[in-house]
């Protein structure tokens, strides 16, 4: 169970690190509200089964969120209106 | 430089810019390089436009890049502590420097990586997973911390 353990945590800190690298606001928000939420909606799963296969989904949507990222900076938009108010990305 | 350039090539290509510009800097060209006189053709102008221009622009375009101001082990903690109260899942009332995240502010794990995370984002620097796991109480962090940033006192 170990195993599992410290692989989701891992997990859920990459997926969490490569959200924050979207350079769209409503992109980077989503991600991030996503993660958190499919994490604790999932965090009483004990099923081995389910277990492998929710971190294949994890895995899957780690690579396709560092493909996008970088699809985002290609064709950068600039940024928001409410971003230039912060003066950083928040 | 080839800001300026594109700037004084600017400046030459506008017509009436070029009429009203020109003549005041030709003036000025003249005082300086009275002996180049007779060169006095856009090029050299151009080149002359920029040594008129370089003194003002290298002024604005220095900057003292320095480090992060000095930390101190207060500090650290004051940092940490307003980092820990401005995050939604903690009680501030509850929140000591030894308070343990799990055992006495009810954080589970996933909970926890959020606040190193927070960490990583105020102090600017990466905290691996190994001992990201063993960060447990704001005290360990105000620890690990002042370790990575060689504070002492």
């Amino acid at each position: 169970m170990s195993s599992f353990r410290s692989k989701v945590l891992s997990l859920y800190r990459n997926l969490i690190r490569e959200s924050k690298k979207f350079n769209s606001y409503s992109y980077r928000k989503y991600a991030l509200e996503k993660v958190n939420y499919e994490f604790r909606e999932n965090r009483n799963v004990t099923d081995a089964g389910k277990l492998s296969q929710l971190i294949k989904k994890a895995e899957e949507n780690l690579q396709m969120i560092k493909r996008q990222v970088i699809v985002g900076q290609l064709y950068g938009e600039g940024h928001l209106v409410i971003e230039h108010h912060q003066g950083k990305k928040g | 430089m080839a800001g300026l350039a594109k700037c004084a090539r600017s400046l030459l290509s506008a017509p009436g810019v070029t009429r009203c510009i020109l003549p005041r800097l030709s003036a000025a060209g003249l005082v300086n390089y009275r002996h180049n006189a007779k060169q006095l053709h856009s090029c050299t102008v151009s080149s002359q436009i920029l040594s008129l221009m370089i003194p003002d622009i290298q002024q604005s375009f220095v900057r003292t890049y320095s480090g992060k101001p000095p930390l101190t082990i207060k500090m650290v903690e004051e940092r940490v502590l307003l980092v820990l109260r401005l995050y939604d899942k903690i009680d501030p009332y509850k929140l000591t420097v030894e308070s343990h995240f799990m055992k006495d502010l009810g954080l589970d794990s996933l909970d926890q990586i959020e606040i190193v995370m927070a960490m990583e984002d105020e102090f600017g620097f990466e905290i691996p997973d190994s001992d990201a796991d063993r960060l447990m109480t704001p005290k360990d962090i105000v620890q690990y911390v002042c370790d990575k940033e060689d504070v002492y006192d």
